[in-house]
């Protein structure tokens, strides 16, 4: 069969394939970025229809089940509360946001245009990388907080989706350990709550246009009063 | 909790973190509805609880790899489940003709009655001709295979894959 990738990606997701074909999509969609992104685009159009299958109430051990498995044989369960990585990140998040707007307050001439802030965290630690600032709404600075490794043959590009947009756009290659600056004149006005973030890549950017690499950093802009 | 309110992508966030509180919420907001999800394609209750199980923890251990960039957090949590039960029911083989206690357990076909509903991919779907319009259901809610479809239908196998195939491109047309 001469699938085209698109055409693979709607099967796979409608459901149709044979066992043999999914999991050679299954297999190719960990290094294919062209497949993924139609995949992604595919689940995302068809989503709405698992709403025609009607709620089941599950069976009174499931949750139980679910809860020993997730827990692990023999390990000790950490609650959240003693969770030194969650502490940590919040407290060095919590330390560079008053830096950032304490910064703020002291360099942004007063009666300008409300101007956000982000910090951008690792996702599984949550400890801090990187901070955007934008004091206005055509150019954001990209402030890195140390030096992050990057393997020799990838590179860390940079990101961001407002709310409702179509999907992400690239805003170029970032340098480890570098303050970059970004225009933002072809892209709608910053705005609260918009997404942020650092995956890494290909030397020459993502083959895709989209991010297809793992997350580094990721935050959401805060508007700074 | 509606869907629209209730934040999917802070939760997997917290499960990334190691909050099984989190998770909780997640199976409080949505084990119903993912298990049937899961039911209509697996058939079987029992079966259908441990492909649910299943996700819950593919979610867990995955969360913190969720990419908020390339989808939503509530369609990741529906993909890992469906396709963890499409897996089950294609690597088992199932491709018998279906048989009369699944008749009865399966939708009358007023279940694809969803003119009320909103939203573009129900506006396409009306587009797509009623037969071709079910072949898609069947094997999106139903999880049915080309010669399920062919069967239930009693419609040949290549006429159905031309069909898929055909209204796919459309949908994809027409939602772009």
């Amino acid at each position: 069969m001469n699938n085209t990738p698109d055409e693979l990606a709607s099967e796979y997701v409608l459901g149709t394939l044979p066992a043999e074909q999914r999991s050679e999509v299954e297999q190719r969609l960990m290094h294919d970025a062209e497949l993924r992104a139609a995949v992604d685009a595919w689940e995302q159009r068809l989503l709405p229809l698992t709403a025609l299958a009607e709620p089941v109430p599950p069976s009174a051990q499931l949750w139980r089940r679910i809860q020993r498995s997730v827990a692990g044989p023999d390990e000790a369960t950490v609650p959240w509360w003693n969770l030194l990585a969650l502490w940590r990140g919040l407290a060095g998040a919590g330390l560079v946001t008053t830096l950032v707007l304490a910064a703020l307050l002291l360099t942004r001439p007063p009666n300008t245009e409300p101007s956000f802030v982000v910090v951008l965290v690792a996702p599984q630690s949550q400890a801090p990388g990187w901070v955007i600032q934008a004091s206005n709404d055509q150019q954001i600075q990209l402030i890195p907080l140390g030096v992050m490794e990057v393997p020799a043959d990838k590179a860390l590009q940079f990101w961001t989706k407002g709310d409702g947009w179509q999907g992400p756009v690239s805003l170029g290659l970032v340098k480890p350990g570098q303050t970059l600056s970004v225009p933002l004149d072809k892209l709608p006005p910053l705005s609260a709550n918009q997404l942020f973030e650092l995956t890494l890549e290909d030397p020459r950017g993502s083959p895709t246009g989209k991010p297809t690499g793992p997350i580094q950093a990721i935050g959401r802009a805060v508007k700074v009063l | 909790m509606p869907e629209s309110i209730f934040d999917y992508e802070a939760c997997l966030l917290a499960c990334a973190r190691g909050d099984q509180q989190a998770l909780r919420r997640l199976y409080e907001q949505d084990s119903s509805r993912l298990l049937g999800v899961a039911l209509r394609i697996a058939r079987d209750k029992a079966l259908a609880e441990d492909i649910v199980h299943d996700a819950f923890l593919k979610i867990w251990r995955g969360a913190g790899s969720f990419d908020p960039c390339r989808g939503s957090a509530r369609g990741w949590v529906y993909s890992v489940t469906r396709h963890l039960a499409l897996n089950v029911v294609r690597n088992s083989g199932r491709d018998v003709p279906l048989s009369d206690e699944h008749e009865q357990l399966a939708e009358p076909e007023h279940t694809f009655e969803f003119t009320a509903r909103t939203g573009q991919i129900h506006t396409c779907l009306e587009q797509l001709d009623p037969a071709r319009r079910t072949c898609i259901l069947h094997a999106y809610v139903d999880g049915y295979s080309h010669s399920e479809i062919a069967q239930k239908l009693g419609t040949p196998l290549g006429t159905i894959k031309a069909w898929i195939k055909r209204s796919l491109a459309a949908l994809r047309e027409c939602m772009a």
